[in-house]
């Protein structure tokens, strides 16, 4: 009997460019199981002599989805992985993967319309993603604001989809802050996340937030810290650190 | 404010999700919303909270409240050893019962 | 039982080129110093750093980092293999010859073990016999900058002939024993001496 954590041969079935550094890869899986947003995929790379690398990407579609899903994966330079993704993998091609993993960093539409607090940073914002379009398909409407840092504006994955999730209504706002240079016209912030951003972002919430922090691990620790010193409570902060800037 | 020196091994700790996969493999069941108690400190938080270094010859998770470790765990070429004395105990679920051989209609492992 | 799939087009970051020879099996070569760890980076102030040498020794020893200053300093040129697999030629460093330190211990003659504790509560053990002659020093420079704290900084040991686990980062003192004791990974399941030429990774049981 299939176990959801055996290792399959997964086909990717298209590339679709999201930034200069970034692309997302839909694969049709065999085994597909209806994961969680949050969760994510450990994919394994076996060279001729046997030589193998592992790493585990966030899966960025919404279990709504049937039978394939979306890694999102930023091309780390000399990553040994990404570089595969970005320069050698073309559809047709297959990839051993396993998945769906993780019970600690997800999040489900539920009853209860609790308001979420979503906090990415660069390829972080892949999970939060899946969160996102799982609550459209889910049509929740339960209140969510997604504070979102990017190097520059051409970092800034997902951005279009972004702006048509803002707008239909469904209870998100999106917050983008842009570290290292803005185009003329931006509206948004201009600075590296900060306690006094988070606060700005979260105070509308109220009370009872749930939120998720995902990105590099000093980014995270220091949103973390601010959301602990504005008195949200430990239990409702879980955080995904992705190492200095993503799984490479 | 003062930039401090960027601190890689600081930036490759994660959390314990990161090894999700790897718990599984010895458990047998999705660990990280499983609690633990810490030996050292008692700090008593779900496992997805540790703190994992796996930049090394093996995988460490440490307690997010005092830092001592909780788990250590190495995989030999023909086994897995896990040293758990820093975890007063671990709660391993038991296995979901799965209908048989039916992809896309089982429950997935988050539980 | 099926064949493991085999990803097309992959080869990976190792190379092997022709320095062969100089690479214990099992390894590949990296140009790489990466980054390993089994906790935090300890920030020790340099004003309290300490090197303490005790255990089954005459008399204690103790160098402030002032002191350690002031011992005559070497340069090392050594190839380095850590146990996961990657092994990086002639790497640079500078530092205190561990020959240089037992010249001012006096060692009881039943002594025939150490265990080299880090900040952070790291320990490895060697046998005596690996640590003289030559074979092993404390570094505090690499490549000819300060060692950073990623890499053990302020100083560290570095072992050579074994494996990596061996040279213990942010090293502030070594033990002198009669019996062997079992440091952190090789208690853990990691082989007890480390030879990489001998490939000892792994305890046997």
């Amino acid at each position: 009997m299939k176990s959801s954590i055996d290792w399959q041969i997964a086909m990717l079935t298209a590339v679709k460019p999201e930034t200069p550094w970034v692309k997302s890869f839909t694969f049709s899986l065999p085994d597909w199981y209806r994961h969680k947003a949050g969760q994510h995929y450990d994919v394994r790379l076996t060279a001729e002599d046997g030589y193998q690398a592992q790493r585990s990407y966030s899966i960025a579609s919404e279990p709504e989805r049937e039978g394939e899903i979306d890694l999102t994966v930023e091309r780390i330079k000399d990553g040994e992985v990404s570089t595969y993704f970005h320069d050698v993998l073309e559809p047709g091609d297959k990839v051993e993967l396993r998945g769906p993993i993780g019970g600690y960093f997800v999040w489900e539409v539920g009853l209860l319309p609790e308001p979420l607090l979503l906090i990415a940073g660069g390829s972080g914002v892949v999970p939060l993603m899946a969160m996102l379009r799982h609550k459209a398909a889910s049509h929740s409407k339960n209140p969510t604001h997604l504070l979102y840092s990017s190097r520059t504006f051409e970092d800034v994955i997902y951005f279009q989809e972004l702006e048509k999730l803002n707008a239909n209504g469904s209870g998100l706002k999106v917050f983008h802050t842009l570290t290292r240079g803005h185009p003329q016209g931006w509206k948004g912030f201009t600075r590296r996340l900060d306690a006094a951003m988070v606060q700005e972002v979260i105070s509308p919430l109220g009370s009872g937030v749930q939120a998720f922090l995902c990105g590099p691990t000093r980014m995270v620790e220091s949103a973390a810290n601010a959301l602990v010193e504005l008195g949200l409570p430990a239990m409702q902060v879980r955080t995904e650190r992705f190492g200095p800037s993503g799984p490479g | 404010m003062e930039e401090v020196a960027l601190d890689l091994n600081h930036e490759l700790m994660l959390d314990a999700n990161a090894v999700a996969g790897t718990l599984f493999d010895i458990f047998g069941v999705e660990m990280t919303a499983s609690p633990t108690e810490c030996a050292h400190c008692g700090n008593e938080d779900d496992m997805g909270t540790l703190l994992a270094f796996t930049q090394g010859p093996g995988i460490v998770l440490r307690c997010s409240a005092c830092g001592q470790v909780i788990l250590r765990i190495v995989k030999t070429s023909d086994s897995v050893l896990l040293d758990a004395r820093g975890a007063v105990y671990l709660r391993i679920m038991n296995p979901k019962p799965q209908p048989e051989g039916i992809p896309g209609e089982n429950d997935s492992l988050g539980g | 039982m099926a064949e493991q799939f085999v990803s097309r087009g992959f080869v990976g970051k190792r190379r092997q080129g022709d320095q062969s020879k100089r690479l214990p099996p099992g390894q590949y070569l990296t140009d790489d110093f990466p980054v390993l760890s089994a906790g935090p980076t300890p920030r020790i102030a340099l004003d309290k750093w300490v090197f303490t040498v005790d255990g089954l020794l005459k008399k204690k020893v103790e160098w402030t980092w002032q002191d350690f200053l002031k011992l005559p300093m070497q340069s090392f040129l050594v190839d380095i293999s850590c146990v996961t697999k990657w092994t990086h030629l002639d790497m640079r460093w500078e530092g205190v010859s561990l020959d240089t330190l037992m010249e001012y211990i006096e060692l009881d003659p039943k002594a025939m073990y150490v265990t080299a504790s880090g900040h952070g509560g790291y320990t490895t053990n060697l046998p005596l016999t690996d640590i003289i002659n030559a074979q092993a020093f404390i570094a505090l420079k690499y490549d000819g900058r300060d060692l950073s704290p990623d890499h053990g900084g302020p100083a560290r040991m570095v072992v050579p002939h074994l494996y990596f686990w061996k040279s213990a980062k942010w090293i502030r003192g070594l033990t002198f024993m009669e019996e062997d004791k079992r440091g952190f990974w090789e208690s853990a399941g990691y082989h007890n001496h480390g030879d990489p030429w001998q490939e000892e990774r792994y305890s046997s049981w």
